[in-house]
C-alpha cells in the first residue's frame, strides 16, 4: 500500500435489502487530497460515502461484502467499533443539521461526551470555529441557539463541529447543494484551506464545483466505479464514453 | 360553456360552505358539552367548598366536615403511578422505536401494547388484587395501588412516547453519531431531551386518567373511610374517585350528602388540572430554545 493512501476499498459489494447498490468497487482515497464522487442521483456516491463512517450500520437490513481499510486497517472487522470509526472519520450532512443548543454546545458536544481533546473547551471551541471561518461571525453570540443561525452559517458551524473531533478523514456529502452561490463560494474557500490537514472526500451534483475543488474525481454509475482519475484529467480527457456524456451533460 | 363553468363554481363554493358548516358546528357542539358539564359541576360544587372542606377528615359517618385524606390520598397515588408508568413507559418506548430490530415481533408487541390501552380498568384492578395485594403482599396500599395505576397508564405513556421519539428528526441522531459519539449518548443527550415536551403532553392524558380511575383502586387502594392519614406507602388512604363513588352509591345518607359528592366532584377535577398544569409548565419551561 501507498504510503499517501488513507482509505482503501478491495472488491466492496453492498446491498439494501436483496439489491445491490454497489457493485465490486476498488479504489484508494489519497492522504490530504480533496476526492469527489460524481454521478448521476442513485448512482451509490452517497452510499460510498456513508460506507466510509460506518453510517449505513444506521439502516436495518443493509450488508457489505468486500474489505474497507483505513489506515491499513479493515473497519468492518468483527472486533472493531463503529463509534471509534466515527470519531476519526467525520461527516458533514447535505441539509444543515445543527442540534438545538447554542453554538458554543454545538462544537462542544462532541468533545465532551467523548473525552477527546477535551481538555480546554473554550479554546477547541474558538480554534474550531476560526477554521471553519465563522469565528468572527459569531463570537459574541456563543451562548444563542445555533438555530438562529443562516443556512451557510449553519452549514460552516457543522463543519466546525466535525473539526472539533480532529478527525483524519473530513466526508461531505453534498455539503452545499441546501446553499445560495455566497455561502457555497465560502464552503469550497474552506475545503480548498482545510485539506493542508485532512482528507477530504466529497460527494457532489455540481460538476463545476467537483472541477474547482478536487485534485480526483471518481465517477459512478449504477452501482459501478466507472472512472477514476485526476480532476484535470477526468474533465478534460475522460477516458471512457459514459463519463464524457455525463460531465459534459449528455445525460444525469 | 362560460355558465356551466359558473356553475360549478357555485357547487364547489357551497361545498365548501357545507363542510365548514359541518366542522364549525362539531367544534361548537364539543365545546358546549365540556362547558355544560364543567358548569353543571362548578354549579353544583361551589356551595360545598370552604377551607375546612378541603383540610379537613369527614365527620359524622361522612355526612359532614371534609375530604382531606382523600384529596391527599388522590395526589398520593397519582404522583405514585406517574412515578411509575413514566420511568418504564419511556424506556420501554426508547426500546421499541431506538433499539429494537423493526420486525415481527415489534409488530406483535406493539399490537400487544394496544390491546392493553383499550383492557377494561377493572381488569387492572383484578390484576392488582392478584399480584400485588396478595401474591406481593403489599396489602391494599398506596403503593398497590400507584403500581396498578401505573401499569394501567403504561399504554398511553408508550404510545405518546414513541410518537415523540418518532418525531426527533434522524438527522439529529445522524449529527451525533457522526462524531462518534455513542448509541446511548446520543439517545439520552439528543433525542430524549427533544421528544420530552411530546411524551409530557401524551402523559397528562395518563395522568388524567390515573387521578380519575375508581376501578383499579378499588380493590388496591382505597380504604371506604380512614380519617388517618396515610404513614407510609404501605397504608391504605382515600382517594376522591372512590369517596365519591361510595357517597353516591353506598353512603350513610345519600340524599343528604348531595353537596358533599358535587364538591368532592370538583375537587377531583381540581386536583387533575393542578397536576396537568404542572406538567404543563415543566413542558413549556423545555420547550424553550427547541426549535427545527
Amino acid at each position: 500500500m501507498e504510503s499517501n493512501t488513507i482509505i482503501k476499498l478491495k472488491d466492496v459489494n453492498f446491498y439494501y435489502g436483496q439489491s445491490r447498490a454497489l457493485t465490486d468497487i476498488s479504489m484508494t482515497f489519497g492522504k490530504n487530497k480533496v476526492t469527489a464522487l460524481i454521478g448521476p442521483s442513485g448512482c451509490g456516491k452517497s452510499t460510498l460515502l456513508r460506507l466510509l463512517n460506518r453510517m449505513n450500520d444506521l439502516i436495518d437490513g443493509t450488508r457489505v461484502e468486500g474489505e474497507i481499510l483505513f489506515e491499513e486497517k479493515n473497519i468492518y472487522a468483527p472486533d472493531v467499533d463503529p463509534v471509534e470509526i466515527r470519531r476519526k472519520i467525520g461527516m458533514v450532512f447535505q441539509k444543515p443539521n445543527p442540534f438545538p443548543k447554542t453554538i458554543y454546545n454545538n462544537i462542544a458536544y462532541g468533545p465532551k461526551l467523548t473525552g477527546v481533546n477535551a481538555g480546554d473547551l473554550d479554546t477547541l471551541v474558538e480554534q474550531s470555529l476560526k477554521q471553519s471561518v465563522l469565528w468572527d461571525e459569531v463570537k459574541d453570540v456563543l451562548n444563542k441557539s445555533a438555530m438562529n443561525l443562516s443556512g451557510g452559517q449553519q452549514q460552516r458551524l457543522c463543519i466546525a463541529r466535525a473539526l472539533a473531533m480532529k478527525p483524519d478523514v473530513l466526508l461531505m456529502d453534498e455539503p452545499t447543494s441546501a446553499l445560495d452561490p455566497i455561502s457555497t463560494a465560502k464552503i469550497e474557500e474552506l475545503i480548498e484551506e482545510l485539506k493542508k490537514d485532512y482528507t477530504i472526500i466529497i460527494v457532489t451534483h455540481n460538476m463545476q464545483q467537483a472541477a474547482r475543488i478536487s485534485d480526483e474525481t471518481a465517477f459512478f454509475y449504477i452501482g459501478n466505479l466507472i472512472e477514476y482519475n485526476k480532476t484535470e484529467k477526468i474533465f478534460t480527457k475522460p477516458e471512457v464514453k459514459q463519463t464524457e456524456d455525463y460531465i459534459t451533460g449528455r445525460f444525469g | 360553456m362560460q355558465s356551466s363553468k359558473n356553475n360549478s363554481m357555485k357547487w364547489r363554493y357551497l361545498k365548501q360552505h357545507v363542510f365548514f358548516g359541518i366542522v364549525r358546528a362539531s367544534a361548537l357542539i364539543i365545546t358546549l358539552t365540556l362547558g355544560g358539564i364543567i358548569f353543571y359541576i362548578v354549579y353544583n360544587g361551589i356551595g360545598a367548598i370552604s377551607w375546612d372542606f378541603i383540610t379537613k377528615p369527614p365527620t359524622h359517618s361522612m355526612t359532614q366536615g371534609g375530604i382531606m385524606p382523600a384529596i391527599l390520598g388522590t395526589i398520593y397515588l397519582t404522583v405514585g403511578a406517574i412515578a411509575i408508568g413514566l420511568p418504564l413507559g419511556i424506556a420501554s418506548a426508547i426500546y421499541l422505536t431506538e433499539y429494537a430490530k423493526q420486525g415481527r415481533v415489534i409488530r406483535f408487541l406493539k399490537v400487544g401494547i394496544n390491546c392493553l390501552a383499550g383492557v377494561p380498568s377493572v381488569v387492572f384492578g383484578l390484576f392488582g388484587l392478584g399480584f400485588f395485594v396478595i401474591f406481593l403482599k403489599f396489602g391494599s396500599s398506596i403503593l398497590s395501588g400507584s403500581l396498578t395505576l401505573g401499569f394501567l397508564i403504561l399504554p398511553t405513556i408508550i404510545g405518546a412516547s414513541e410518537e415523540a421519539l418518532k418525531s426527533v428528526p434522524q438527522t439529529f441522531r445522524e449529527a451525533s453519531l457522526s462524531l462518534g459519539v455513542s448509541k446511548w449518548q446520543t439517545t439520552y443527550r439528543i433525542v430524549l431531551p427533544n421528544a420530552m415536551p411530546g411524551i409530557l403532553t401524551g402523559s397528562i392524558l395518563g395522568i388524567g386518567r390515573a387521578a380519575g380511575e375508581t376501578a383499579p383502586i378499588m380493590f388496591t387502594a382505597a380504604a371506604y373511610f380512614t380519617a388517618k392519614l396515610p404513614g407510609s406507602i404501605f397504608d391504605e388512604v382515600m382517594a376522591l374517585p372512590y369517596h365519591i363513588y361510595v357517597l353516591a352509591t353506598a353512603g350513610t345518607n345519600i340524599e343528604a350528602t348531595r353537596p358533599i359528592q358535587f364538591g368532592t366532584v370538583l375537587v377531583l377535577v381540581a386536583v387533575v388540572l393542578g397536576i396537568d398544569l404542572i406538567a404543563i409548565i415543566i413542558r413549556s419551561y423545555m420547550r424553550r430554545n427547541k426549535r427545527w
